[in-house]
């Protein structure tokens, strides 16, 4: 459509063309240049007043659908964690389950019976009163079509029954007692809306959507992205501008540059490099906060499918756990956070980084620190010597030589790689690095064709899932297929102890479960937690206040367990029209118009000659 | 089998209508080309089917890469995307929906993947063609300029010039035109197709996307007009010593007509052979400045396919691009037969 519209303006210049270009070019320049010049003047203006009130952010990661019973990937899900809420939330002080759709809840002794209610004056953003009855038809509407299950359907197979006994109260029946909240993460929607949808598996809910959260999607395409508004009826008061709009960046250093330009606000996922050329620019505040992700280098200790049979190809001298102790001590963490890091992140120790405090590791004292003699003590101790080469034979008289896998996608992995293999020669490892393709390496990874590799895992504020995928019950099918386990590892004791936990109500004892079965994990010297990376941001501190983050203390704007940050966005109190400054800058007008003529100009210089060389031939 | 197809249609054309045999051989040699197309695109089929199956990775995993799914919920998954199929019964239910138009359902978008390359489509043609045409009169406007002066300071910068171009990397360029003009200078946008959230209709928006399209253009063209100048002066180099032009210049013709009206046209013959071979091309390198500007066209589309692997949407793409690549060769083929009478005789 613009492809026509385009062609029909350079076809117009046509006709004004004379012989020479010179004159052809000083004629266009005479009709277009003057429009040229209005039109973005008036558009500047409007995008000027808009700027200040709506919050542009990158959309950076792909949107699978906006339908909340399909979406599973991150960015649809950020978005759609703005336009509606579960029964509970996190909070954005620490994490901590507070309420958000349900006013309160209770749970009965046994942890079967979770009471929820609801506050009486809520009403949805289309003016809809909001009711027990919207979360027992989503949760049941989940339950009874397997279509529905496609993003949450993993939340409710512990829920046995739902039902909404008044308009305010709501009761979850489980089949076993559960710690983690059965009504947070998962999105309820306004049943007056979705039980008139034909099918709702199929319904895209990508414009005028109708929503609880504080923003509710007006229109997504691919092309112009994501705009939402402020919902007016959000419970905890309308946000302070009018809404969201997701500019469609497709990497990284694009955004910067839209950050830089006022293209965009504000950023996140920047590389420590981005970040600290950001650090030196006027009007933008960099935020550097803790991170909800641990980086580590999981060391192969024997793959075995679910029915206990080897699998993969991993070194075999690694199920030595004294082996796998000396490798974490010759690894020095703290330098690969300060040099491939630039030290923009926390020092780690078990899983559950330190954005969780009730579940996190709080320690200085790791029984397994970086310490190179040692390693080459225990080494010696259990047996292996040293070669003539400097490269120690295994216990049956081989060289230790051992692969370390990486993503080619991650630049940091090869960095890691490059500072542990000398590490390793030192007590006598020798290691070759190979970096592949994701999906590769997920294979790999789950078949167990490594010896070593860099892991990551995104933590969600309820530990339940992470520590799950360490049971010797979450362990793959002989082709791959099945369950996946985070290090291809299991152990009775570690099962007990995740068992109790996902029952134990009582918090404190539940977060020293959870923390003694991190140093289970510690011990068996299988998931080398290096460090938690910060999340990297910036954002345009000419045009909106700081922002609420998460934790409070130190903790990121975008990417929380929440809205909040997004939410309490604020411009700030006078909003000069910086990015309309930008738009009117007479080189932006004058280039783009100096393009269009050439290629005018060129197609019709030889329009002219073709034109001149016919008349030729005809004479 | 393409050639008995094309004789046994010709047989009756022949003696029913009388055609002198020029016309006849004319279209034995469509029939024979447009054959060599079909097959090929035969292939394309097949092969768009079964080669993207060698790609590691499980789509359902990557799908729920680091998020919280239950064994459950991946069977669903598998079950909904028809992965637990046979291969052969997938490779029939694909067959079937490719005679009926469709190509399958994107794993990772949701959506039929028909929908999502019509979405799409339009852009990425609107950026290559632009950038196609563009590139095409400025190589071969430069190309003969230097040809016939070949060996002046205007050969040599010109032909230089381009041949660096091309040597670039497309991928750096454009971040450099991209830190340059966009987030440096600010005189253009930093990507996308419009302002997002825009309202504007009419003569503004048009604006707004010539706005959005001049530095991805500019990449594209600048890593790609080397070529036609490279051919197009190489072939008039050829043309330049032919005896036709000293009579032309003998008739008194001015060496600016001997060039345009008699060099140029013999030039440009295996020219107009490459533009159309490499406007096939063309739309596959989109796939890089695509990714770079934000553009949402086909090429991040393949870009995404691929990283997933999301297997029906990959499939759609290849199709497409390759069906491209086959049609303009067929093109190039008919179009040569047209401007050179010497191949219509024979």
């Amino acid at each position: 459509m613009t492809s026509t519209r385009t062609s029909t303006q350079t076809g117009e210049r046509k006709i004004p063309l004379a012989r020479k270009i010179g004159a052809l070019l000083t004629a266009a320049a005479i009709g277009l240049v003057p429009g040229g010049l209005v039109i973005p003047a008036a558009s500047a203006t409007e995008t000027g007043t808009e700027s200040g009130t709506t919050l542009k952010l990158p959309l950076t990661g792909d949107i699978d659908s906006l339908n909340p019973f399909i979406a599973i990937l991150a960015t649809s899900t950020n978005i759609l964690g703005l336009q509606y809420e579960g029964l509970v939330g996190y909070s954005a002080e620490n994490n901590e389950v507070i309420p958000e759709m349900a006013e309160s809840w209770e749970t009965s002794e046994d942890g079967i019976t979770w009471t929820f209610t609801f506050a009486e004056d809520r009403v949805w953003s289309d003016g809809e009163p909001l009711t027990a009855n919207d979360a027992a038809w989503t949760f049941q509407a989940i339950q009874e079509n397997d279509a529905l299950k496609q993003a949450n359907g993993s939340l409710l197979e512990n829920v046995a029954s739902v039902e909404a006994t008044d308009d305010y109260t709501l009761v979850l029946t489980l089949n076993e007692a559960q710690a983690p909240n059965p009504g947070s993460v998962l999105p309820v929607v306004p049943e007056h809306v979705w039980s008139e949808v034909e099918d709702p598996a199929t319904f895209e809910n990508a414009s005028d959507a109708v929503g609880s959260g504080p923003f509710t999607v007006v229109d997504y395409n691919p092309t112009s992205g994501v705009t939402m508004k402020a919902n007016p009826n959000y419970w905890q008061g309308e946000a302070k501008i009018d809404g969201v709009t997701y500019v469609p960046y497709r990497n990284g250093d694009a955004a910067v540059q839209a950050l830089l330009t006022g293209e965009i606000d504000m950023i996140n996922g920047l590389t420590p490099a981005q970040f600290q050329a950001l650090e030196q620019e006027e009007n933008i505040t960099t935020n550097s906060g803790a991170g909800r992700r641990y980086q580590a280098m999981n060391i192969n200790s024997g793959t075995k499918d679910v029915d206990g049979n080897d699998m993969g190809n991993g070194n075999p001298a690694l199920q030595d756990v004294e082996l796998r102790k000396a490798i974490v001590m010759a690894i020095d963490s703290n330098t690969l956070l300060e040099r491939v890091l630039e030290g923009l992140g926390t020092p780690a120790t078990g899983e559950i980084p330190a954005v969780y405090p009730l579940y996190h590791w709080d320690t200085e004292e790791l029984p397994y620190a970086y310490d190179p003699e040692e390693s080459n003590r225990i080494l010696d101790e259990a047996g292996y010597e040293m070669g003539d080469d400097g490269v120690r034979l295994d216990l049956e008289g081989n060289p230790l030589e051992l692969r370390l896998m990486g993503r080619n996608s991650d630049p940091t992995h090869q960095q890691m790689a490059d500072f542990i293999i000398p590490w390793l020669a030192e007590i006598g490892i020798s290691v070759t690095s190979e970096m592949k393709a994701p999906a590769q390496v997920n294979d790999d990874s789950i078949l167990g064709n490594y010896d070593m590799y860099f892991t990551g895992w995104g933590i969600g504020p309820d530990p339940d899932f992470q520590m799950s995928i360490n049971q010797c019950s979450s362990r793959p099918n002989a082709d791959g297929t099945g369950a996946t386990n985070e290090s291809n590892w299991c152990s009775p004791e570690f099962d007990a102890i995740y068992a109790a936990q996902h029952t134990e109500l009582d918090q404190e004892r539940r977060s020293e479960l959870v923390v003694d079965a991190q140093k289970l994990i510690y011990d068996a010297a299988v998931n080398n937690v290096l460090y938690y990376a910060d999340a990297l941001e910036a954002y345009r501190s000419d045009r909106f206040e700081p922002f609420v983050t998460q934790p409070t203390e130190g903790g990121v704007i975008l990417g929380q367990n929440g809205p909040w940050g997004i939410y309490s966005a604020t411009p700030v109190s006078s909003v000069d029209a910086e990015g309309a400054t930008a738009t009117t800058n007479p080189a932006a007008v004058i280039l783009p118009i100096v393009g269009v003529l050439l290629v005018g100009g060129l197609v019709a210089f030889f329009l002219v000659k073709r034109r001149r060389s016919t008349a030729d031939e005809r004479e | 089998m393409s050639n008995a197809l094309s004789t046994q249609d010709l047989v009756p054309g022949d003696h029913g209508t009388d055609e002198p045999p020029r016309a006849s051989s004319w279209l034995k040699y469509t029939a024979m080309k447009a054959g060599g197309a079909l097959i090929s695109l035969i292939m394309v089929v097949l092969l768009g089917f079964f080669a993207f199956r060698i790609l590691p990775g499980d789509p359902v995993r990557s799908l729920a890469d680091g998020r919280r799914v239950s064994v459950e919920q991946m069977d669903i998954l598998r079950e909904q995307l028809g992965l637990n199929d046979p291969l052969l019964a997938q490779f029939w239910r694909y067959l079937t929906e490719l005679f009926q138009g469709q190509l399958g359902y994107s794993y990772t978008y949701n959506e039929p993947v028909v929908n999502l390359i019509a979405t799409r489509i339009g852009p990425t043609v609107l950026l290559t063609g632009t950038a196609a045409i563009i590139s095409v009169v400025l190589g071969l406007w430069l190309g003969q300029r230097a040809a016939w002066r070949r060996g002046s300071l205007f050969d040599k910068t010109q032909t230089g010039l381009a041949l660096v171009f091309w040597s670039v990397p497309t991928f750096w360029l454009g971040l450099l035109l991209l830190l340059l003009f966009g987030g440096g200078l600010q005189w253009f946008p930093t990507g996308g197709l419009v302002t997002a959230g825009t309202t504007e209709t009419g003569l503004p928006l048009i604006w707004d996307v010539i706005r959005h399209m001049t530095l991805p253009v500019i990449t594209m063209v600048a890593v790609v007009y080397a070529q036609y100048l490279m051919v197009m002066r190489a072939s008039l180099l050829e043309e330049m010593t032919s005896d036709y032009l000293m009579t032309a210049r003998a008739k008194g013709l001015r060496e600016d007509e001997v060039r345009t009206k008699h060099a140029v046209p013999n030039a440009l013959l295996p020219t107009v052979t490459l533009i159309f071979l490499t406007l096939g091309g063309l739309v596959g390198g989109a796939v890089t400045v695509e990714t770079v500007f934000s553009w949402p066209g086909l090429g991040y589309l393949t870009f995404q396919a691929l990283s997933a692997p999301d297997f029906p949407l990959l499939q759609g793409t290849f199709v497409v691009f390759s069906s491209i690549v086959i049609l303009m060769n067929f093109f190039a083929d008919l179009l040569y037969r047209v401007l050179d009478p010497r191949l219509r005789a024979a």
